[in-house]
């Protein structure tokens, strides 16, 4: 009974904790400037690619480095269908979504029986092939001069409004990871591949099909992320394809907390907000965040959220212990 | 009386390579439906690799394994699941992020059952085996012994389950979790009609469990009967039991 009601308890606590955050994040427009909405509608827009990258490098253990790049191709289909085609907006993002999805099952069937060091590289030379497709299509994407892309929203309130499409974009992005996770057999099944592949097999589950089936939700996602984000942004140019925006994601993930659903969203939101702020530092910010990562690979894999789980637990433990003594 | 028997798994002239190195040589065998079946053999006469060839881990480098008439040895681990045969390894393989419950649960999963039948499942295979306590807890946090239990337990959740492959499953473990092993074994046997093909160097208890008894030599069949009859065998205290 008792550890029931502690059980209560903590998830009292927990709900808590959460309803706290959204309040925030929901409120936040009222009391913040222009800027730092801004800053947060770009945090969100990370969160889904860290969140879905997550899928597929935290839960499946595939270190995939073409991200980005579906992201790119979302963006971009979604931009000439409505530049070029006069298609919809929402008919361009449905497109994104396509494209991306497509793409993905292409990649997944060519990569995903390939191991670690093999499949980063292999995704890794899509990514760049994807970049340099962009940059060379001048005709047809503008290559590096940038493609125009018309914008969501347009007026005063344009800022409020795209921080709540992306804040509505990432937390569908992050219940949706939360249901599979958590509430599918796929959750069991990618948890199950993660801990050990063969014995996955062995206890009837294709992993291959699997593999290929959360890369290509994952993809999905980027590239739905991309299109919001070019339509957010009016324009669009390779960089988007740029490695450092794969490390971005990879750096986010890690810092935040592989293999946990908070922890890229902890981690998107933190290095995005530190890469504004010390903007003026230019890409020695790359460094120190890469220095972090490194520090928490080697000395604590689990990142901020596993530090915030043991702080909390640590606390528990404590308040038990006076509670012991007292009796 | 006799009881009707059927063959139940057929390995045919089967042969595996490494290289040079020949582990498995020629070797056929066959299993008859609900039987308890010893596998026995110095280290390196190719018991684990005949499993992990039965299992689809390895593909044979020539011959064949028949499942019920179906040649499965060109199936991959996942299909020769759905056939219903499982495994164990020699060192427990679990799923160590996941509880011990969740980890009774893929195998379930995976052949279509539903959460609450699969969980009413588990429970119960979990009780038996009284690991029920340890539902909860993550399977990383299991002893050896406890590992190997569950990891012998999970498989029970595949239904029906026709064939048992257990690779060392007595090795290092508690007398005490020992004993629940072997119970939960003859039970499976008894009431589900699982067969069993069982590695071990703990001849105590493949006598207690087997009725028959494959021996293995450098990858070769040498020698198959009862406890008493591989015993008596000149080439088996030869090469294993010694002279």
């Amino acid at each position: 009974m008792e550890n029931l009601s502690e059980t209560k308890i903590s998830k009292l606590k927990r709900g808590s904790l959460i309803l706290a955050g959204s309040l925030f994040v929901c409120l936040l427009p009222f009391w913040t400037d222009q800027y730092y909405m801004q800053v947060f509608t770009i945090a969100f827009y990370y969160v889904v690619l860290a969140s879905s990258w997550n899928l597929i490098a935290g839960y499946t253990g595939q270190f995939s480095l073409a991200h980005h790049a579906f992201a790119a191709i979302g963006g971009y289909t979604s931009a000439l269908l409505v530049t070029r085609s006069g298609f919809p907006v929402w008919m361009g993002m449905f497109a994104a979504l396509l494209s991306s999805t497509l793409m993905g099952f292409i990649l997944g069937v060519l990569c995903l029986r390939m191991r670690a060091i093999y499949l980063a590289i292999a995704t890794w030379a899509f990514a760049e092939s994807v970049r340099i497709f962009i940059s060379m299509t001048y005709k047809l994407t503008r290559g590096d001069l940038g493609l125009a892309v018309p914008k969501v929203f347009l007026g005063t309130g344009r800022a409020v409004a795209c921080y709540y499409l992306f804040l509505g974009l990432a937390t569908v992005t992050v219940l949706l990871l939360l249901l599979l996770m958590n509430h599918s057999k796929m959750g069991y099944y990618l948890r199950a591949i993660r801990d050990d592949e063969m014995v996955a097999r062995v206890m009837g589950i294709h992993t291959t099909r699997w593999k290929i089936f959360s890369f290509i939700i994952s993809s999905g996602i980027a590239g739905v992320a991309g299109a919001f984000y070019g339509h957010y942004n009016g324009l669009l140019t390779p960089v988007m394809v740029d490695f450092n925006e794969m490390a971005l994601i990879v750096i986010m993930v890690v810092i935040g907390g592989i293999r946990s659903i908070p922890g890229p969203v902890i981690g998107a939101i933190f290095i995005e907000i530190l890469t504004e702020t010390f903007r003026e530092f230019g890409e020695i910010r790359m460094v120190v965040f890469a220095l972090a990562v490194i520090a928490i690979a080697r000395l604590y894999h689990e990142g901020a959220i596993g530090i915030v789980r043991q702080f909390a637990q640590r606390i528990s433990r404590r308040k038990q212990g006076r509670e012991g003594a007292t009796e | 009386m006799r009881r009707e028997t059927t063959t139940l798994l057929q390995i045919e002239n089967l042969a595996k390579d490494f290289g040079k190195l020949r582990a498995v040589d020629d070797l056929s065998l066959g299993l008859e439906e609900g039987e308890i079946r010893g596998l026995i053999g110095p280290n390196g006469s190719g018991k684990t690799t005949l499993i992990n060839l039965i299992s689809g881990v390895y593909k044979p480098t020539s011959g064949g394994v028949y499942f019920f008439g179906k040649r499965i040895d060109r199936l991959p681990p996942e299909k020769i699941t759905q056939e219903g045969i499982m495994r164990t390894f020699q060192v427990a393989r679990l799923f160590g992020d996941m509880t011990v419950f969740d980890n009774m649960l893929i195998p379930a999963f995976t052949q279509g059952m539903g959460k609450r039948q699969a969980s009413h499942r588990a429970k119960q295979l979990l009780d038996f085996s009284l690991l029920g306590r340890l539902s909860n807890e993550p399977a990383r946090n299991l002893s050896g012994g406890q590992g190997m239990l569950l990891q012998i337990v999970r498989g029970f959740m595949r239904q029906p389950l026709r064939l048992y492959l257990l690779d060392e499953p007595f090795a290092g473990v508690h007398p005490v979790i020992k004993d629940v092993m072997i119970g939960t074994i003859q039970k499976m046997n008894r009431d589900e009609g699982v067969t069993f093909l069982i590695v071990s160097h703990e001849l105590t208890t493949i006598r207690r469990l087997c009725s028959r008894i494959s021996v293995l030599h450098a990858g070769q069949l040498i020698s198959e009967g009862t406890m008493k009859e591989v015993a008596n065998d000149p080439r088996v205290i030869d090469s294993y039991l010694g002279g």
